[in-house]
């Protein structure tokens, strides 16, 4: 087997002290391998954005390692962290957090804008997966004047802009229609299959996560079953 | 994010509420406004004072004048009499004139300092009229001679040592029935004055330049020649009874190489209880009152821009707060704390720059309109020579704009600090 992108060693989060005490992980070990689309699924509360966030190295556990490329990320420093985060992480989260005063390609190329990059790569590199996402119409228009779908795929064009190996979505279809989030579903997975990016989704969506190749299955801040193969329909 | 990014996107977002913005600026100009008009207030009338200075030429000159009755030791009731310290109402010239006279023993002491090369006395002669040549006759008062270096003429030339000769001031023109100072040059009028018995006597004298009133207020008064002076002084001293005390306003002194010998020569005259003044002890403070004032003025511009900087800061908080979500992508998307802190510090400097700058174009326009209008043909302050009331310093003014924008950044470390403390998960579970 290839090796893990990512692994995770007793991982434990807490929240809270004494009376409002709240382990909302409790000491979870598993891995997540290169090129591997993996969901994470639970009920409301049961831990998986908080698994996420700490998987993504947004949030330190309160004990136990990530390992990014079999090295712990633990230690290192913030500045690092976020570079890293920069590098090789994409994010689609459960809101869109667009900026609505920039234009939908100001908006994508924020990673690359923090990266470093000049304007013009950065306007190229963000036209190219606009058209990829075929949004390319939409680039000098207003972030607020987009419907749901195409703000939920502005959200996905930002998230490949900087190329990165694994692609963190929290709730990616939770506020779409059906049509709209199956047309998200594909465009995840068609990624997933063309650019071998690692997938690593957090939903409560069923389908979703049935399209899966792992499936973690969360109650209470563990992991209770783990699910192989892709059960739904493979886009 | 590359510096150019910072500056680019910490300008879109000042932007972004125009109206907090504008209001936030308006405060910063008001100060830098303020600053900049009493800086410029400050360096013009310094700058004039300066070539008032000029004027009186690298001068070897000091003045100087009796501390007064120290002589005697202070005591209960009337103090015995002492002829040798007699009192006068004193000179006008300067501070710390308001002592005695001097006396030839006075003259005769200051003499042996060292480097005094040459020691003159003055006298202050009160005439009683001037008379022109069609017979009317007005009050006048004298100069010194001592002052003439410190006049400006607007035509023909000072009164020298010899030579019964006076300056007249430039509003005296109208007693010659002309508005054309060069037609007074070459008249000649007569000088009454009465010595100590009452009775009058007059004197000619040539007008030879025509003066305009300085700040120092030199060229307000006709100004003698050395001889008509002592002339004057000669005929006030005539029908005096017995042994002649002769009693002098100040003394003009040169002293060699005053640079080096000031303040020796100084010391040496307040072991004789006299005060000896340079042109510059003198100009120097007036200029410290003028620095003075206009430091006090700057101070309300300071306290403007204190009050100001609270603006800034609430501004940016207020700021902050409305872009929690933004600035937790930010940082989710791997911006450093560092560089979101430079980016909201980049805001406030923004703020600062644009206040300081508009600030600084108002003050200048103000001040150089205001000095054009005030000082220029026909304003109220017209009539002084040369006068200058605000003049562009470019050090100053890059002073203030670094001030401003050091104040503003300095005002925007605590909403950046807030900013860059923000954790990016909570920033993003903000409702
Ligand atoms: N900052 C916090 N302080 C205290 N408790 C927290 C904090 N963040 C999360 N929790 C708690 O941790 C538990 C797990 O939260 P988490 O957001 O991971 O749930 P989730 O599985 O993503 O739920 P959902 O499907 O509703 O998004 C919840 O009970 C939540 O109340
Ligand atoms: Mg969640």
């Amino acid at each position: 087997m290839s090796t893990p992108v990512l692994e995770t060693e007793n991982l434990v989060k807490v929240y809270g002290k004494g009376a409002t005490r709240f382990d909302a992980l409790k000491g979870l070990t598993f891995e997540i391998h290169e090129g591997e689309s993996v969901a994470i699924v639970g009920k409301s509360g049961s831990g998986k954005s908080t698994l996420m966030h700490l998987l993504a190295l947004l949030d330190e556990p309160t004990s136990g390692v990530v390992a990014l490329g079999g090295e712990p990320v633990t230690a290192l420093k913030p500045k690092k962290v976020s570079q890293l985060r920069n590098d090789t992480f994409g994010f689609v989260f459960q809101q869109f957090f667009l900026n609505p005063n920039q234009t939908v390609l100001e908006n994508i190329t924020l990673p690359l804008k923090i990266a470093g990059m000049g304007k013009s790569e950065r306007n190229r590199r963000g036209m190219e997966v606009l058209e990829q996402l075929d949004m390319a119409d939409k680039a000098k228009n207003k972030a607020t004047n987009l419907s749901g779908g195409q703000k939920q795929r502005a959200c996905i064009a930002r998230a490949l802009v900087n190329k990165p190996t694994v692609l963190f979505a929290d709730e990616p279809t939770g506020n779409l229609d059906t049509v709209t989030s199956e047309i998200v579903e594909d465009i995840l997975f068609g990624l997933h299959r063309d650019h071998g990016i690692t997938l690593v989704v957090v939903t409560h969506d069923e389908d979703l996560a049935a399209k899966c190749q792992r499936r973690l299955m969360m109650q209470d801040g563990e992991i209770v079953t783990e699910e192989h193969g892709a059960t739904g329909v493979h886009a | 994010m590359r510096s150019v990014d910072v500056a680019r996107t910490a300008l879109g977002n000042t932007f972004r509420s125009k109206l907090r913005t504008a209001l936030t600026v308006v405060a910063i100009v008001i100060g830098s406004f303020t600053l900049t008009l009493t800086s410029g207030l400050g360096a013009g009338v310094n700058k004039y004072v300066d070539t008032v200075v000029a004027g009186f030429g690298g001068s070897s000159q000091m003045f100087v004048m009796s501390t007064g009755a120290s002589d005697a030791e202070p005591t209960d009731g009337p103090a015995e009499y002492d002829p040798e310290a007699a009192a006068s109402t004193g000179g006008m010239f300067g501070p710390g004139s308001g002592g005695g006279v001097l006396t030839d023993s006075d003259i005769e002491e200051i003499e042996q300092i060292e480097n005094v090369s040459s020691v003159d006395p003055m006298v202050f002669v009160s005439p009683d009229f001037i008379e022109t040549p069609d017979g009317a006759q007005y009050d006048m008062e004298l100069d010194v001679p001592a002052n003439a270096l410190g006049l400006e003429l607007e035509a023909g030339e000072a009164p020298g040592e010899d030579g019964m000769e006076l300056s007249i001031p430039a509003d005296w023109l109208t007693i010659f029935d002309t508005e054309d100072a060069e037609q007074v040059i070459g008249e000649t009028v007569e000088i009454g004055i009465s010595n100590v018995t009452g009775e009058q006597s007059t004197v000619e004298a040539e007008i030879v330049g025509v003066s305009e009133e300085a700040l120092s207020g030199i060229g307000a008064t006709p100004m003698p020649s050395r001889e008509l002076n002592q002339q004057l002084n000669d005929l006030s001293m005539e029908g005096y009874e017995g042994q002649a005390q002769n009693a002098y306003t100040m003394a003009v002194v040169d002293v060699e190489n005053i640079e080096a010998n000031e303040q020796g020569v100084k010391d040496a005259l307040i072991d004789q209880d006299l005060l000896g003044l340079t042109v510059e002890d003198q100009i120097g403070a007036v200029q410290g009152v003028i620095d003075a004032v206009s430091w006090v003025l700057s101070g309300f511009g300071l306290i403007a821009l204190l009050a100001a900087s609270f603006g800034i800061v609430n501004t940016l908080l207020m700021s902050v707060q409305e872009r929690t979500r933004e600035i937790g992508l930010m940082k989710a998307l791997g911006m450093s704390s560092g560089k979101v802190f430079g980016l909201f510090s980049m805001e406030a400097v923004v703020i600062g720059i644009l206040g300081s700058v508009i600030g600084v174009v108002l003050g200048l326009g103000a001040g150089l309109v205001g000095n054009a209008w005030l000082t220029g043909e026909g304003g109220p302050l017209g009539a002084v020579a040369g006068l200058t009331l605000f003049a562009v310093d470019p050090l100053a003014i890059a002073g203030i704009t670094a001030l401003i924008v050091f104040i503003a950044f300095l005002a925007g470390t605590l909403p950046a600090a807030r900013a860059a403390k923000k954790d990016p998960i909570e920033a993003l579970r903000y409702e």
